[in-house]
């Protein structure tokens, strides 16, 4: 009986204790993705209006099975990726994975991209160049700074003096708040012919740019062509928020990354030094394959957050960039703070919400083993 | 001895002098800029002349800017009070209590962590006007400081770090003190958060950074300025800046300063809480 009893208060004392988190967080952090995709089928503006169906959708999309296939297109690559990396010995026939693979990597380019034109035809230009601005920011911003974050982590290895210093400056722009790095980022890359940036690349002979006041997309102005799609890549001001995000995040990734080295056994590095490998060798046949596993786990979520960004672009937004800098998270509050509307500015959350969850499942296949170092 | 520079260390400490460059500049290029003239600012010297500090104090008394850095403070606080009260025990529950659906309400409640906060800031404005439930503390809470700090005081990232943390400690220690007759309650606060100090503070500082950051919300929420907090004031001023670089960038130091005075005084921990995110499970 006592022992009943004790079980009983323990289980009140267990779900007192996590009630208050619970309450606050089931309604402020998952209730609202619900709430969300109930607003998005009504007709919304500021007050609940009509139902409307998927007509939000149909609006934002142009057409919602081509927006299923080029979901469908995306989890193929996954697919691939899967067989290539799970059925390694399942095949008696060694040619019949790679051709498999293959196969079904082609299939889902080909669906990612004759959707993606059929949704460009009549659904939201804006919206859908969004996501395009929103790929590049997250593609520049997550190479370089896993990228740099590799070469700082590499050098803070090598048992320097002054280790714990540098660290803690690495890690200054990552607590600066976005808005006010963001405010001076502003001036750092102003129009203006003695802007900082400008007077630095003046010093190597390289005229004036406009920076976050440019529109023009980078290939037209490096090289002098124009582009259509998406090989035209960004322009010079999402190109500047990008140098900002870079700033802002390397020295995080660097100080994860660098903790990844520290794991390494370091048996394997005194084993290639004797066998006579070179600093260059080391660094590609060791320490690169065995960091893999963490690289990959950090480009992923990186690409998740960075879907997300908002505050530091929002800030630097000017109005001769045109819409070159509005990400997909701008345009959507752009809706339902400027525009106010409501139901609308809910799908496109709901669109972005798929999406992300296309990359969490790639990441949830990609990270379900971990790779041992064995 | 080993001397420091030799030729194993030249280009590591090549890279780390540029990252350091680069890192520190644009504070450099701040605290710099917010000490001109006007005039010096607008030209983009690299140094002040003569050192004006009445910058500050102009920036200080001018447009309520004490106050909105005076609302970031407060808004922080609370939030990071309100975000330790709710987390603390749903972490010592979920890492040392049984109950039934533990795990099912832990994993629902993480799934949490994958919405974007661009989607939730919608229905977070029709709940805050009390258009969806009734709210305690008045019919709606625009404009008010509740409203500010509500939505963001359970974190489930959080409750997670401080329940690995929980988890270590001995059951030993739980067993001894229940023959003793304590609650679990007592416990907590006696045994439990005396010995975990260390995440206390890291989250601590984790959830200010990421409350001063706070910048969307308050612009949607807010339609009088007696809230605002210092993000809001910033970005007005950047949006109006015209000649006036120094006071800017015055305002900008002023704005960050107490996030990085925290983050001199607790950088250590926080560096070792980045450096096992991302890598343990």
């Amino acid at each position: 009986m006592k022992n009943f009893l004790n079980k009983n208060l323990n289980y009140i004392n267990g779900y007192f204790f996590i009630l208050p988190a619970f309450l606050i967080i089931s309604l402020f952090g998952i209730f609202p993705v619900f709430f969300g995709m109930y607003m998005s089928v009504h007709k919304w503006k500021v007050f609940k209006g009509r139902f409307l169906g998927l007509e939000n959708y149909e609006k934002i999309l142009g057409d919602i099975p081509a927006f299923g296939f080029f979901i469908l297109g995306l989890l193929l690559l996954i697919l691939s990726y899967w067989i290539w990396s799970e059925l390694k010995d399942k095949f008696k026939n060694k040619i019949f994975r790679p051709i498999l693979t293959l196969l079904i990597l082609i299939l889902g380019l080909y669906l990612i991209n004759i959707n993606w034109d059929k949704m460009l035809l009549s659904g939201d230009e804006d919206y859908l160049y969004s996501l395009i601005y929103t790929l590049y920011y997250s593609f520049f911003t997550i190479i370089f700074e896993v990228g740099l974050g590799l070469i700082i982590a590499f050098a803070l290895y090598q048992k320097l003096a002054g280790k714990q210093f540098f660290q803690m400056i690495l890690l200054f722009p990552y607590i600066t708040p976005a808005v006010m790095g963001a405010a001076v980022f502003f001036l750092i890359f102003g129009k203006a012919e003695n802007s900082f940036l400008n007077q630095l690349i003046g010093f190597f002979g390289i005229d004036p740019q406009l920076w976050l006041f440019d529109k023009r997309s980078i290939t037209e102005i490096l090289f002098g062509i124009k582009i259509e799609g998406l090989l035209a890549g960004p322009s010079l001001a999402l190109m500047s928020s990008i140098l900002y995000g870079i700033w802002s995040y390397t020295g995080y990734y660097a100080i994860i990354l660098l903790a990844g080295l520290s794991i390494i056994p370091s048996d394997l590095y005194e084993a290639a030094k004797t066998e006579g490998a070179s600093r260059w060798q080391t660094f590609t046949k060791i320490t690169i394959p065995l960091l893999m596993p963490i690289i990959f786990f950090l480009m992923l979520t990186g690409f998740i957050n960075t879907f997300q960004a908002f505050n530091s672009i929002f800030v630097m937004q000017t109005s001769s960039a045109g819409d070159t800098m509005d990400v997909v998270t701008i345009e959507i509050f752009d809706h339902f703070w400027g525009r106010v509307k409501y139901g609308y500015a809910a799908a496109e959350g709901v669109i972005l919400f798929i999406i992300l969850n296309v990359l969490a499942i790639s990441q949830y296949v990609i990270f379900r083993k971990r790779l041992n170092y064995d | 001895m080993t001397k420091i520079f030799n030729s194993e260390t030249r280009i590591p400490y090549l890279i780390l002098l540029i990252i350091f460059t680069v890192s520190i500049y644009p504070f450099f290029y701040m605290i710099s800029t917010s000490l001109m003239t006007a005039g010096e600012a607008s030209n983009q010297y690299f140094l002040p002349k003569k050192l004006m500090f009445e910058n500050y104090y102009e920036v200080w008394t001018s447009n309520r800017f004490q106050r909105y850095t005076l609302n970031s403070l407060i808004i922080s606080s609370i939030t990071v009070f309100g975000v330790l009260i709710t987390s603390i025990p749903a972490a010592y529950s979920f890492a040392k209590i049984d109950f039934p659906f533990k795990n099912i309400i832990f994993y629902l409640l993480l799934l949490s962590l994958m919405i974007p906060e661009i989607i939730t800031l919608l229905p977070h404005l029709l709940i805050i006007r009390g258009e969806i439930i009734p709210l305690p503390f008045g019919p709606s809470w625009m404009n008010t400081l509740q409203g500010l700090t509500v939505p963001f005081m359970g974190n489930i990232f959080v409750i997670f770090l401080l329940r690995q943390y929980f988890k270590k400690i001995p059951n030993e220690l739980w067993d001894a003190a229940r023959l003793d007759g304590s609650s679990h309650l007592n416990f907590l606060l006696k045994v439990v958060i005396p010995m975990s100090k260390p995440i206390i503070v890291t989250v601590s500082l984790f959830t200010f950074i990421i409350a001063w950051n706070s910048f969307a919300w308050p612009l949607l929420i807010l339609t009088r300025d007696d809230w605002y907090p210092v993000t809001v004031s910033i970005y007005s001023f950047v949006r109006e800046v015209g000649p006036n670089f120094n006071l800017l960038m015055a305002a900008c130091l002023i704005a960050i300063s107490p996030i990085l005075l925290l983050y001199f005084f607790t950088q250590k921990l926080f560096i070792e809480s980045i450096s096992n995110f991302g890598l343990k499970e």
